[in-house]
């Protein structure tokens, strides 16, 4: 059908046969010339696959010999989909991806672990109809992403630097070479001494002045992608093993200002334990900064859920967004309503809906009433809040902004315990008017108090929870949250209008696009809506995920814990800890101006890659030696990074070791002094659980379903993450690997040599847990795949644990029967006990190491801002910067995807959305080249003019604009590698992301609480190129 | 099917029910084996584009040509602004105009209702191709032949279903067998009657693709502006 010949030319990787040389897999074009033969194609059947089973009229089922499928997981994106992987065995290829029946991120509802694998595959057929109903899907990234293992530009072999960094020239070098200069050091590159990994593992303190910055082990640093399943095993080297506090993930980056937010209503911004929107019996969901079926985790059971509930269910909601995306579909006939609103004034809209719902008392009032679990469980509620808990609302007092105790007013605590967990908060009883501690309490507390209490022999003002949040949201009408927002007064209160009809059946959702420099407060607003109606595991309104298997605890080994395990110690390089505790702090204070430090410290967050890049570069509080890059890729995913890193990375004076373990060369890692090639999707090893929205336990097993194409050790295994970590840890004689590395509960020990002394004893924890699982029959593990694994298994497993571990690995994973989520009573069947915070006093304490200023303890509008809390405006003004730039999250490319040849066919690259009028005004047309600019620079795209995007808003989506990924020619082993101009197509928004003028040292803009990158609503401007 | 081409008239309306309702009907009478027919609920569509990438790795079309693909539209009236989402292959009409046009006679209507193309007879002179009002064909640059959906033909007759309909994220995509009655595809055809809509009915072809959600404006050429794959100048 659709004939895209104009983009043909442009489409066929230059290089061509080049492509076979030392370091590169082989092209994709060769591998499909070797799968289906001459081009010429035959009958009517052309060059389309041949079917990989057959199903008869009678339900009988015969697989094709030459290929097999195993179930296993996607990597297209940080979803993780349970998926079905179908390989030619021929040439150990995969085919094709589809869903796995049993996993409820691809299926709706999954099928039983009890089904066979031979009726898993039977259910998936035309036969009586089962492969509609029964229909498990991947989405199109998951469909395509398929061709990043066989793309010409992906590394296979261990490769060193030679010449400069970033100069693209390699060596191949052996598995065993890297691995022995990566941990001895010494002159590697000719520049002068490089310390090595022995050499960095010091339990000397990094500054004997600041003993509390931790041993100069922590010089060593890892950065991880997302959790792909396997941070337990890097955990356990770095951490456990070597002894380093610094690891991160890529969250900072990703939706931490939404993690965060959801964090403080749930009482953890360390965890971040959060909920989302239960599709299937909402009645009205809302959604900011988010946008389902466009994007989310997970995205495809989001969107899967969101098409039937739209369809045939009760489902009507809003995508509050400054920019149209597929959320919306007009067949529905409005079921679905797209706002518009101005990037980084989300908290602004909602704060504008609570005050409504505040002052019209469209609050569920029985519910914030529930002063403890107790009488919240027998008033028959799913949770409870502390929006009656009694905070010192007194200006000066030592404890303002923190919960009034009942040691306060005067209960009996034993005075170690003052202050602590078993000092209860204090609430005002309801029937009485009289203060109670909160666990105490046996009937509903006073929603609104604002009051004095004796407090110590004084009078201190004190104040509910919800008092306080009310406080927060008068501060504006609703009609200056709307002239803020940008969305009309009657729109914001009809949306409040309509969140408040539905009881707990109504929801509201957040994620990315809250990364603002308001970021932060916007999520925690969005999320206070759903304590506000009070619908929190309750269905039809919001649920924590069921989670996972545990896999690492026990019941069989215990992979937890080991003998000599360390402790890590110290000031983590994000300053992800209080600022106060710090010698710095101290020093200053004795001087009489604690603040400001010299950078911001975001004590209530986990850590954060974001600021990792302004703390090497300035040595504050102290650089690293190494840096590790495991899949990460953070200068083309942290907005404004790149020329930070770029001057940073270049002198490896700055940073003497960056290693990355990774398929590809991507923008970070061509810095790199050593790659280390992994095993890349479906070849490699890992277990996942779901990051939200999955009623039920779920755990998917990742496993090899085909031979890595990666490299061999001396030892003949697959060279990967999970090998370089081992071989790592021996070479330095870490403890928890090696001989007698792993504790059985037989009481024996037993080795991690290879990677299947770690994942196939997890699983076997895995399948243990609880009820064990069944048995994998013969039949299942033939038609699975898992066949390849039994020899393996057989070496490592004792015999009564084979079977129950290959029914894991035949099935994907341990997935909890999808009928036992809610309990009948409609309650959800993993509790959340805790109390949702309407102030967060964690959060109240702390302090801004730039201004010295505490934070509300409950949402507030904040304009966005930087760290010494000037506005971006005051230092950007509008008039010139009239627009303001957004990211938008793209239905199929991804971070890493963009190898994916098929795909970049279907979606080439990213014009800029402007919208229609501001087009009009610039004399921009669609297809134009513009020019994109904010004070961090300019690039050059392609205009698309829109209706569906807020007036005064650019929209880049992301994935574009790569210049790595095979985007440039790297030369390995004297041999020029392929390039492909179409993998640089686009634009990359985070090119544009801008620094914060007012650090001391270069940093990127973020959210100024929480340290998490701002992306959406960066100052900007538009012209013709 | 380029996406540039839907920038001309609005089509019309379809009167009463479609008349391959009637078709499938009648052939369950005669006892032919299937009438294989697919129904899009518009309103479960997504826009995510699986089904288009599944097919191209089912069925492995040249580089930049697809048997399927899902158009997607921005829509401003009336102060509003919405997505809107139609996934497009071929219609297997029951009067197909590509088969007729034929001088070989390698496109043909199976017994079960595909319209396929025996790539063996085919000369690659594009007759069909011109002739097929859904521009749904397209000659295989690689093979030299006409090439489009063939419904999976090859994975029905091994039992299996299309592999745009198995990947189908939002369950938009139904297919079935028309003869039997009690199938899905019979069960939404007759709970929808009266609201089901075809492409272009006014060309009287017959399709075996029936929509639920069709907005009338769009049975035929359409006026809109593609939100997706705008081709770059250097491209074009």
């Amino acid at each position: 059908m659709t004939s895209r010949r104009n983009v043909l030319k442009a489409g066929v990787a230059v290089g061509g046969a080049a492509a076979f040389g030392v370091g590169f897999s082989e092209t994709g074009e060769h591998v499909v010339e070797n799968l289906f033969g001459a081009k010429k194609t035959n009958g009517v059947v052309g060059r389309s696959l041949a079917p990989e089973m057959r199903v008869d009229a009678k339900g009988g089922l015969a697989l094709n010999p030459a290929q097999r499928v195993s179930y296993t997981m996607c990597m297209g994106c940080t979803t993780q989909c349970g998926v079905r992987v179908r390989i030619d065995t021929a040439t150990e290829t995969v085919v094709r991806v589809a869903g796995n029946p049993y996993s409820p991120m691809s299926t709706d509802p999954q099928l039983p672990m009890t089904a066979s694998v031979r009726e898993s595959f039977i259910s998936l057929s035309r036969y009586d109809e089962e492969g509609l109903a029964g229909r498990s899907t991947a989405c199109g990234r998951g469909n395509a992403v398929l061709e990043n293992m066989i793309s010409p530009h992906r590394v296979t072999v261990p490769l060193k630097r030679i010449g400069p960094r970033n100069s693209g020239r390699w060596q191949p070098v052996s598995f065993e070479q890297l691995v022995k200069e990566v941990v001895e050091g010494g002159d590697l590159f000719g520049e002068g001494h490089v310390k090595g990994l022995r050499e960095i593992r010091s339990f000397e303190p990094i500054d004997p002045a600041q003993p509390e910055l931790g041993p100069r082990a922590n010089r060593l640093a890892i950065e991880v992608s997302a959790d792909d399943g396997r941070n337990a095993l890097v955990k356990r080297f770095l951490m456990e093993g070597f002894g380093s506090i610094n690891m991160t993930g890529h969250g900072s980056y990703c939706g931490g200002a939404f993690r965060a937010g959801a964090g403080a209503v749930f009482g953890d911004t360390k965890a971040m334990p959060h909920a989302k929107p239960d599709y299937q019996n909402a009645e009205f969901i809302l959604f900011i900064g988010t946008a389902p079926a466009q994007a989310g985790n997970p995205f495809k059971r989001q969107g899967m859920l969101l098409a039937k509930a739209r369809t045939t269910g009760k489902l009507d909601y809003v995508v509050v967004d400054p920019v149209l995306g597929n959320s919306d579909n007009m067949a529905t006939k409005h079921r679905g309503r797209w706002v518009p609103i101005k990037p980084g004034t989300d908290a602004a809209l909602v704060l504008g809906m609570i005050r409504w719902m505040i002052d019209e008392n469209r609050i569920d009032a029985k519910f914030l009433g529930q002063p403890n679990l107790k009488v919240a469980k027998t008033a028959g509620e799913a949770a409870w809040s502390n929006a009656t808990h009694l905070v010192v609302a007194e200006p000066g007092h030592p404890r303002h902004g923190a919960f009034l105790r009942a040691s306060d007013i005067g209960l009996p605590v034993a005075p170690a315990d003052r202050y602590k967990e078993k000092d209860a908060f204090v609430v005002i009883d309801a029937a009485s008017g009289n203060p109670v501690a909160h666990d105490a309490a046996t009937g509903p507390a006073a929603l609104y108090v604002e009051r004095t209490l004796p407090v110590g022999g004084a009078q201190v003002k004190v104040a509910s929870s919800l008092s306080l949040l009310a406080a927060n949201a008068r501060m504006h009408t609703v009609e200056e949250y709307s002239a803020i927002c940008g969305v009309p007064a009657d729109t914001i209160v009809g949306l409040a209008r309509e969140f408040t009809s539905h009881g707990k059946k109504a929801a509201a959702d957040t994620h990315g696009g809250a990364m603002s420099g308001s970021g932060f407060e916007a999520a925690f607003a969005i999320v206070m809506l759903n304590t506000l109606v009070g619908n929190l595991n309750v269905k039809g309104g919001t649920f924590v995920n069921g989670g996972g298997f545990p896999a690492y605890g026990g019941p069989r080994y215990r992979l937890a814990s080991f003998e000599g395990a360390i402790a890590p110690k110290g000031v983590p390089i994000g300053r992800n800890v209080p600022y106060e505790k710090t010698s710095e702090f101290r020093r200053k204070q004795a001087a009489g101006k604690p603040y400001p430090a010299e950078a911001p410290w975001y004590p209530i967050q986990p850590p954060l890659s974001t600021e990792w890049w302004a703390t090497v570069l300035s040595g504050y509080p102290y650089g690293l030696d190494a840096l590790i890059l495991f899949g990460s890729n953070p200068v083309y995913g942290i907005p404004g990074l790149r020329p930070m890193a770029e001057k940073l990375l270049n002198d490896p004076r700055k940073l003497q070791l960056l290693i990355s373990v990774d398929p590809f060369i991507n923008e970070s890692n061509t810095y790199a002094d050593y790659i280390v090639p992994e095993a890349a999707m479906y070849e490699s090893w890992g277990f996942v659980s779901p990051w939200a929205d999955v009623p039920t336990k779920t755990m998917i097993t990742r496993w090899p379903v085909v031979t890595p194409k990666t490299a061999k050790t001396a030892d003949g295994e697959p060279v990967c993450g999970d090998m370089f970590v081992i071989a790592l840890a021996k070479a330095l004689d870490l403890p928890g690997f090696g001989k007698d590395a792993i504790k059985g509960a037989d009481g024996r020990s037993y080795p991690l040599d290879r990677p299947e002394d770690w994942w196939f004893r997890a699983a076997a924890n895995m399948a243990f847990l609880g009820q064990p699982v069944g048995d994998a029959t013969d039949d299942d593990i033939a038609l699975s795949g898992v066949s390849r694994l039994m020899p393996a298994l057989r070496a490592t497993l004792p015999e009564e644990e084979l079977r129950k571990v290959a029914c894991l690995y035949s099935r994907g994973g341990r997935h909890q029967p999808g009928n036992q989520g809610w309990t009948p009573e409609g309650v959800a069947a993993w509790p959340f006990e805790k109390p949702l915070n309407v102030w967060h006093e964690t959060l109240a304490l702390a302090k801004s190491a730039i201004t010295g200023k505490n934070h509300s303890g409950a949402p507030i509008w904040i304009e966005p801002s930087f760290a010494d809390g000037s506005t971006v405006t005051r230092h950007y003004p509008e008039k010139d910067w009239p627009l303001l730039l957004v990211s938008q999250k793209s239905v199929l490319q991804g971070s890493r995807s963009i190898p994916s040849r098929r795909l970049r066919n279907l979606h080439p690259d990213n014009p800029v959305a402007v919208h229609r009028q501001d087009a009009d005004a610039l004399g921009i047309r669609s297809g134009d080249a513009i020019r994109v600019s904010t004070p961090a620079g300019s690039v050059t795209g392609v205009a698309i003019v829109r209706d569906g995007i807020a007036r005064g808003v650019v929209a880049i989506e992301h994935g574009y604009g790569h210049w790595e990924f095979g985007a440039r020619t790297h030369v390995i082993g004297g041999k020029e590698m392929p390039h492909d101009p179409n993998i640089a197509a686009g634009v990359s928004q985070n090119d544009l992301g801008i620094l914060d003028p007012t650090r001391k040292w270069p940093a990127v803009y973020v959210d100024p609480i929480t340290g998490t990158a701002a992306r959406q609503g960066l100052p900007a401007r538009v012209e013709r190129a | 099917m380029d996406r540039r081409d839907f920038f001309k008239a609005v089509g019309r309306i379809a009167a009463g029910p479609p008349a391959a309702l009637a078709a499938g009907t009648a052939r369950a009478a005669t006892g032919s084996a299937h009438h294989w027919a697919m129904v899009v609920d518009i309103r479960q569509c997504i826009g995510c584009q699986a089904c288009t990438i599944a097919c191209i790795m089912e069925n492995r079309p040249p580089e930049n040509e697809f048997r399927t693909i899902v158009s997607t539209y921005e829509v401003a009236e009336g102060g509003r602004v919405d997505s809107y989402m139609l996934p497009r292959l071929c219609n297997h009409c029951d009067d197909p105009p590509c088969v007729p046009v034929c001088p070989v006679g390698a496109t043909f209507k199976a017994a079960d209702g595909e319209v396929l193309i025996d790539a063996d007879r085919c000369v690659g002179c594009g007759y069909c191709v011109q002739a097929c009002p859904y521009d749904a064909r397209f000659l295989n640059a690689e093979t030299g032949t006409a090439d489009k959906c063939t419904f999976c033909a090859h994975r029905l007759e091994a039992g299996l279903l299309p592999a745009c309909v198995e990947t189908c994220v939002g369950n938009a995509r139904v297919f079935g067998d028309l003869a039997d009655p009690h199938s899905e595809v019979s069960r939404m055809l007759a709970e929808h009657q009266g609201e089901v809509r075809v492409l272009k009915p006014e060309q009287n072809t017959h399709p075996n693709v029936f929509y639920i959600g069709l907005d009338p404006r769009f049975q035929g050429r359409v006026d809109g502006a593609p939100t997706l794959w705008r081709p770059t100048p250097e491209r074009a």
